[in-house]
């Protein structure tokens, strides 16, 4: 058993994981279009965190050379009356080194107001986003969160009520994959406490 | 659609290796025939160049435009009655949507649009989801769709 998947095994067997053959989620959002219908692998569903309920999986795909990524998918389908799309990406990642093309749908704009959250993070959101529900958002407790908390490579995008939290560790081991769903776990709730108000 | 960094490039590049080409080898003395080739192909490029920069400034527009109708335009709602797309451009599909437009004080109506997005927006434009819209209160034949 390779270490990926013995760290898996060994998540699944601490947290009482479902272990999966595979799982495909489908285009639901900018890095998971990127891997180009590539089925997460291994996979496990289950407990991300308190109360959120998700799937963590290893995607992998290949461009001119291969990324991989761990990722954790849940659902916050409320989100997407608030704010269709937020991107939090860590400022250098790379997800494809084979684009070429000099124009591009305008679906994001950035978002600067947060410097703390900048520093750290490259922030995107629908150029219709209601910038107060934003700030609402990303509250100074929930950007300290967000600048010490979660593991150093760890972004997350929310689009259309699926969130995404990923780190690009190749092999993160199980302690970093449940540091992934518990990162993953807490934006959801927040993303669900600031929908509720 | 929006310029981006790879598009900041590829103008810079088509605009001053053009121009390069159009005139150094004049200045350098470079025989007739040779200089009217490299001339030739220099132009072109100056042209693509301007192209692209003409392309990006009308986009920029219509950007502004747009953000202006969302701030000073009258919300209403889109239901997708039909989604479908036999295009792609930069790997984007090109949507064609038949949408029944709601907006307060000017009733109900079919319209139809056609919009690039990025595949994962394409993919949940299903009919009878229900998008927000902004439309001209002067003109509401012009709406933005925040898809």
């Amino acid at each position: 058993m390779s270490d990926v998947s013995s760290a898996y095994a060994e998540l699944a067997a601490s947290r009482a994981l479902e272990q999966l053959p595979s799982f495909s989620p489908g285009p639901l959002t900018p890095l998971l279009v990127e891997g180009k219908g590539e089925p997460l692998q291994p996979a496990l569903r289950g407990a991300l965190g308190d109360g959120v309920d998700g799937v963590v999986g290893q995607l992998a795909y290949r461009r001119n050379k291969t990324f991989r990524f761990h990722v954790a998918l849940a659902e916050v389908p409320t989100a997407t009356a608030f704010a269709p799309r937020v991107f939090c990406i860590r400022r250098g990642r790379s997800t494809r080194d084979d684009e070429f093309y000099g124009f591009e749908a305008r679906h994001s704009k950035l978002w600067t107001e947060s410097t703390a959250l900048n520093e750290r993070y490259e922030v995107a959101t629908s150029p219709y986003q209601d910038p107060m529900w934003l700030r609402q958002l990303f509250s100074p407790s929930f950007v300290d969160w967000l600048g010490t908390e979660p593991p150093a490579d760890f972004s997350f995008e929310l689009a259309y009520g699926a969130l995404l939290g990923s780190i690009e560790d190749d092999d993160p081991g199980a302690d970093g994959l449940a540091a992934l769903c518990e990162a993953t776990a807490h934006v959801a709730t927040r993303v669900r406490e600031e929908c509720e108000e | 659609m929006q310029l981006n960094k790879v598009g900041i490039s590829l103008i810079a590049f088509f605009g001053l290796a053009g121009a390069a080409f159009a005139v150094v080898p004049i200045l350098l003395g470079v025989p007739g025939e040779v200089a009217g080739i490299l001339a030739s192909i220099g132009v072109i490029w100056v042209l693509v160049a301007a192209g692209l920069y003409w392309y990006a400034r009308r986009q920029e527009r219509k950007a502004a435009r747009n953000d202006w109708i969302f701030r000073q335009g009258l919300r209403g709602t889109a239901t997708v009655l039909a989604a479908g797309s036999s295009a792609t451009v930069n790997e984007m599909p090109l949507m064609s949507l038949r949408l029944d437009l709601d907006v307060p004080g000017h009733g109900t109506r079919e319209v139809k649009r056609r919009e690039i997005m990025p595949v994962f927006a394409a993919s949940r434009m299903e009919p009878g989801l229900v998008l927000p819209v902004y439309v001209n209160p002067q003109d509401p034949g012009e709406f933005v769709l925040v898809w």
